[in-house]
């Protein structure tokens, strides 16, 4: 499971740049998941309102914390939902927002199981 | 390098929170906004230190990167201010638009602390040439106008001639003093003494006004150099610190000059009883000039053997009389009419003087 939510390069990177601080990492990863959560409720709000224009910046927003944590499957369904969110048409809405909360979901415990590893 | 302050605008936290980490790390102090608004807010904020660089998400709720840009670089105080975007990989396409709107330079989100600090520095730099080049100007425009303002100060007390040379280049060695030819004038008013004892002390001041009101005019226009007036008397020379090859001349066109235009007040004040007639020495011949006096109080003054024989010739003049050296007479013979005035026996000079007494200029078709 976690290797298909986490792109473990990418938070070797997180490690590297930070000097290779996990107690700051930790706090960043907590930073995220709280960020994450207030942006995929934004997603949600904008899902069930069908406003796509709502949708660009939290998924923006989603699309480059994920990133950076290494959780590359939700960075990648956040573009390509920013993407249209742009164009004003976001094929199945809900579904992919809905999405997008399952794999965050699986981005957390993945982190957090890591975190419990060490 | 040393250390700057950086605003860190961003709406996600865990951008900020990273950013702040590895500025801090390479030595930045950090301030944060999370949009534009805010951004702007503490950049406008008088009790917030100034920043060196802002580092500058575009996409943000309330005011975004491209928002934010078009403020800072149509404020005049923060279009200076160095922008480094950050971005993710996939916005190039908004890098080009912000670079465009002013934008220094760009970064990735997640950025290698090397480069950072190497971007961050060189912004740094530049800015801090940048502002060095307008501190620098701003000292020198502050410079020239306090310069312009001594200038024109100084005017008000000096010479024109005396306060321009003050600030010419070889200023300093004019006023350590030099020898030159000149011609020098005293002029006083006869009958003053009585006059200021007297009148009431308000018309003795108002009469000076009046008498300064028409003699300094034409001294500046005849381009004499004011030494000094106290009272009623005053010493004007020529011929330096501006050289003037027709000073005796002038000399004797500004005595004349004076003499005209002192008729119409003399009358207006010998109808309220008061006979008053200026009287003027004039001489020629070497004297030292420069800066005279004592620390705190010096004149522009000249010293020397013409200087006292214009004195002691105007102390000799009768009621409107100009009295003029032979040297001076020489000088300006072919522009003056005179009729001699006898050989006189002044106090501090060895033998008698032959001296003339100017009745008119001689009008150009004349001279010529």
């Amino acid at each position: 499971m976690s290797d298909a939510v986490l792109d473990p390069a990418a938070f070797a990177h997180l490690l590297e740049i930070t000097g290779d601080d996990l107690e700051f990492v930790d706090e960043l990863v907590d930073t995220y998941f709280d960020d994450a959560v207030v942006q995929l409720t934004a997603m949600r709000q904008a899902a069930d309102s069908g406003d796509a224009e709502a949708l660009v910046r939290p998924a923006h927003s989603l699309k480059s914390s994920s990133a950076n944590v290494g959780a590359s499957t939700l960075s990648e369904a956040c573009r390509s939902l920013e993407a249209d969110g742009r164009t004003g048409v976001v094929p199945d809405f809900a579904g992919r927002v809905a999405g997008c909360e399952l794999t965050f979901a699986a981005v957390r415990s993945a982190l957090l199981t890591e975190r419990a590893a060490r | 390098m040393i250390g700057g302050r950086v605003l860190v605008v961003d709406d996600t936290a865990f951008n900020r929170r990273l950013l702040v980490r590895l500025l801090t790390s390479i030595g930045h102090e950090t301030l944060e906004a999370e949009n534009g608004r805010e951004a702007l807010a503490l950049l406008r904020d008088p009790a917030v230190a100034p920043v060196d660089v802002i580092l500058l998400d575009i996409v943000m709720p309330e005011m975004d990167g491209y928002e934010t840009l078009e403020a800072l670089k149509t404020d005049p105080q923060l279009l200076d201010l160095p922008v480094i975007v950050i971005t993710g990989v996939d916005e190039l396409a908004s890098v080009v638009r912000c670079i465009q709107m002013g934008a220094a330079d760009y970064l990735p989100k997640t950025v290698d602390p090397e480069i950072l600090r190497a971007r961050i520095g060189a912004s740094m730099s530049a800015k801090r040439l940048h502002d060095l080049e307008r501190e620098t100007l701003e000292q020198q425009r502050r410079l020239l106008a306090t310069i312009d303002r001594q200038r024109s100060e100084l005017a008000r007390f000096l010479s024109p001639q005396v306060a321009a040379l003050v600030s010419s280049d070889d200023g300093e060695a004019m006023l350590a003093g030099h020898r030159r030819e000149i011609t020098a004038m005293f002029c006083d008013l006869r009958n003053f003494t009585s006059f200021s004892e007297t009148a009431e002390p308000e018309e003795v001041l108002g009469f000076l006004r009046a008498y300064h009101g028409v003699m300094g005019p034409l001294i500046v226009e005849h381009e004499g150099t004011l030494e000094h007036f106290a009272g009623d008397g005053f010493m004007t020379f020529f011929n330096d610190p501006v050289l003037q090859p027709d000073h005796a001349t002038r000399a004797v066109g500004l005595a004349v000059a004076m003499r005209e235009r002192f008729a119409d007040l003399g009358a207006e004040w010998r109808k309220r009883g008061y006979v008053l007639e200026i009287g003027v020495g004039i001489a020629t011949g070497y004297a030292t000039l420069g800066r005279i006096g004592f620390e705190g109080r010096y004149d522009y003054g000249a010293v020397g053997h013409a200087i006292i024989l214009a004195a002691r010739l105007s102390g000799e003049a009768a009621a409107g009389e100009i009295l003029i050296a032979p040297r001076t007479y020489a000088a300006a013979e072919d522009a003056i009419e005179v009729e001699p005035a006898g050989d006189r026996q002044l106090k501090g000079f060895s033998r008698p003087i032959p001296v003339y007494a100017v009745t008119a200029m001689r009008t150009r078709e004349v001279a010529e």
